[in-house]
């Protein structure tokens, strides 16, 4: 298969894209802060010693607001088309997304379970209030996507199809019950669901940065060493196997670091669509199938094109702010939808 | 000279002072709240607002400020390029995390209570006046709205020592379509309490209910809060979309009432008082007593 791109070029561009996405979503936001101020406040948080006259604002919207927001979109972003590319790999169909194996509804399931029944619950001590949330959705992601890979393992063996299979219905009945939990809503508690679902860089802090980090850090380094091993699965699980490739610790390491990442991501930004199915594609479509080039150029396009993404949410309806699953949904959508047509044609 | 140096001082003193205690009042105000809104205009400081939510809807005069979404889902950087000095807001108002970052940004940000009574309502206009250097009116506007709410409390007892309370069923809805029925513990079942009414829902909440027993229940009474229309359009669209509504007792003797939905919401308001002596002339009809 010929491809429009080669591997290096590819990579070039996407590095100058980040960077640019990298710079915009610094240098972008409500608060219009002149170029040479930002330029000046981005220097003194590198460390760079500069007199701080005039400059706490820029600052303080710099370091506070936009550093952490920037850092957050570049993690989500990354992470969600990655773990694409690792389903789509996986299952061997490039239709396949990272909610497939359960990790988005569990993780909505626990949202709404934190939401919800967090209001029940009424008295946490304060430091675990905020990470609720956060933590609910972690485990649920990670939980329903255990139980996925469970049933759809046997005789020590896992069967990808019966995988999919419990995935389905395991979503459903996890939509059930965020629907039971729903019933139960006030009207407020259901207006913070609703913006959850749609997912949101808004208000990231460090605090809540690092296990992200950490974890997407874990991802990103760890799945692109399997690229090889996604290579010879493209050729099917018997022919991997003869190969020489663990065909059922790929395919372990496969869901595991998915639901990780999927989850974490989901934990801290909410639900954000599209980026895990269409990013993939994107670059498959530049650059071909080679798991080599497909897994760390996702990185970056899933990344750049998230923050670019977050740009449109903030500018957008200034002062106020879209939710931006809203804008992902909106560019990834009629974009999926082309890529169907295409191939009929 | 002594004695007059001083003098000077206290004259200087006296003159600067209301000056300067009005300059360190905040003169640039965000209100994430739609009751607060309210407050703050009838409180004279509708100038200083430069921003409100998307819950803040009245007077209308308000929509033509930046909009900085909606109470629960601010942006910090939107609200700082305000350049607000205050942000006020229920205890709804969040997330936390953004309103750490507008707090960190040296905004101060003042926190209310939305629980609808009487007490709640005299701190928060106390705050509110203090904030606006208005104590004495904020004081006036809470004395006149205890005796507003005392005269109907008072003509809601006389009406019910010759008058059954009548049962009723509050129902908001969008455009007509599958109203949610308010329960117990909502601001509709107080509103529909104080005009007099005895709410027939006993779930609490606001809850889908299905219609065929919402006509057992023969409400005599049906309170409607339409979010997309209003008036006869958003009745006839009710009625159209739930035509069991029809053989329900308060609409074959057209005691069908409406509220504004935005009254539900974000604690007592100041159009609260004139709501409720509509909704009990409507509860006790005029012939059989006078209105409050």
């Amino acid at each position: 298969m010929s491809t429009l791109v080669k591997p290096r070029t590819l990579f070039i561009g996407l590095t100058l894209l980040c960077v640019l996405a990298i710079w915009l979503s610094l240098a972008l936001g409500p608060v219009s802060l002149p170029l040479l101020d930002t330029l000046r406040a981005a220097l003194r948080l590198m460390g760079v010693p500069i007199e701080a006259s005039g400059l706490e604002q820029a600052e303080l919207i710099l370091g506070q607001i936009r550093l952490p927001r920037t850092l957050l979109g570049l993690a989500v972003g990354g992470v969600l088309a990655l773990s694409g590319v690792a389903m789509q790999g996986l299952f061997r169909n490039p239709l396949a997304d990272p909610g497939l194996v359960g990790v988005s509804s569990g993780a909505a399931l626990g949202a709404a379970f934190a939401i919800v029944g967090g209001s029940f619950l009424g008295g946490l001590p304060e430091v675990f209030g905020p990470y609720l949330l956060s933590l609910c959705a972690f485990l649920g992601g990670l939980g329903v996507t255990a139980l996925v890979y469970r049933l759809g393992r046997r005789n020590g063996q896992t069967h990808v199809a019966t995988m999919l299979l419990a995935g389905i219905a395991l979503t459903a009945l996890a939509s059930s019950a965020v629907g039971l939990f729903t019933y139960l809503a006030d009207d407020a508690t259901l207006r913070t669901l609703t913006f959850w679902n749609l997912g949101s860089l808004n208000g990231a802090s460090y605090s809540r940065l690092w296990p992200l980090l950490l974890v997407s850090a874990g991802v990103a380094l760890w799945l692109p060493r399997r690229a090889k091993a996604l290579n010879a699965l493209l050729l099917g699980e018997s022919e991997a196997a003869h190969l020489g490739v663990d065909v059922e610790r790929l395919k372990r390491e496969l869901v595991f670091c998915t639901a990780l990442g999927v989850g974490a991501a989901v934990a801290a930004a909410g639900m954000i669509g599209f980026v895990g199915l269409v990013v993939p594609h994107l670059v498959r479509l530049l650059a071909g199938p080679d798991h080599r080039v497909l897994l760390p150029a996702s990185v970056l396009a899933g990344a750049s094109l998230l923050l670019l993404a977050d740009l449109v949410a903030r500018l957008a309806l200034a002062p106020a702010e879209l939710p931006i699953g809203i804008v992902t949904a909106l560019i990834g959508a009629p974009f999926f939808l082309y890529l169907l047509l295409r191939g009929r044609a | 000279m002594r004695l007059s140096a001083s003098a000077i001082a206290l004259v200087v003193g006296l003159m600067l002072n209301p000056g300067a205690h009005a300059s360190e009042l905040p003169q640039r105000w965000v209100s994430a709240g739609g009751a607060l809104s309210e407050w703050v205009t009838a409180l004279g400081g509708e100038s200083k607002l430069v921003g409100v939510d998307t819950t803040s809807q009245h007077p209308a005069s308000l929509k033509a400020l930046p909009s900085v979404g909606y109470q629960r889902q601010l942006s910090a950087e939107g609200i700082l390029s305000l350049r607000p000095q205050v942000l006020v807001g229920t205890e709804e108002m969040g997330p936390p995390p953004v309103l750490a970052q507008i707090r960190n940004a040296g905004v101060q940000v003042e926190m209310f209570s939305a629980q609808p009574d009487l007490p709640t309502l005299k701190g928060n206009l106390e705050h509110l006046g203090r904030l606006l250097g208005s104590e004495a009116k904020a004081h006036a506007l809470f004395t006149a709205y205890e005796q507003a709410l005392d005269r109907q409390k008072r003509w809601v007892a006389t009406a019910q020592a010759t008058h059954k309370a009548p049962g009723v069923l509050m129902l908001l809805g969008n455009a007509g379509g599958k109203p949610l029925i308010a329960g117990k513990d909502t601001a509709a079942d107080w509103m529909l309490r104080q005009a007099g009414g005895r709410n027939l829902a006993t779930h609490s909440g606001y809850k889908p209910f299905s219609m065929e027993s919402l006509a057992g229940l023969s409400p005599e009474v049906l309170v409607f809060a339409d979010r997309a229309l209003t008036g006869e359009a958003a009745r006839a669209a009710l009625f159209k979309e739930n035509p069991i509504l029809a053989s329900t007792p308060a609409a074959k003797q057209a005691r069908v009432f409406e509220v504004d939905p935005t009254l539900l919401v974000g604690g007592l308001g100041p159009r609260l008082p004139q709501s409720l002596v509509q909704l009990s002339a409507g509860f006790y009809p005029p012939q059989a007593t006078s209105a409050p």
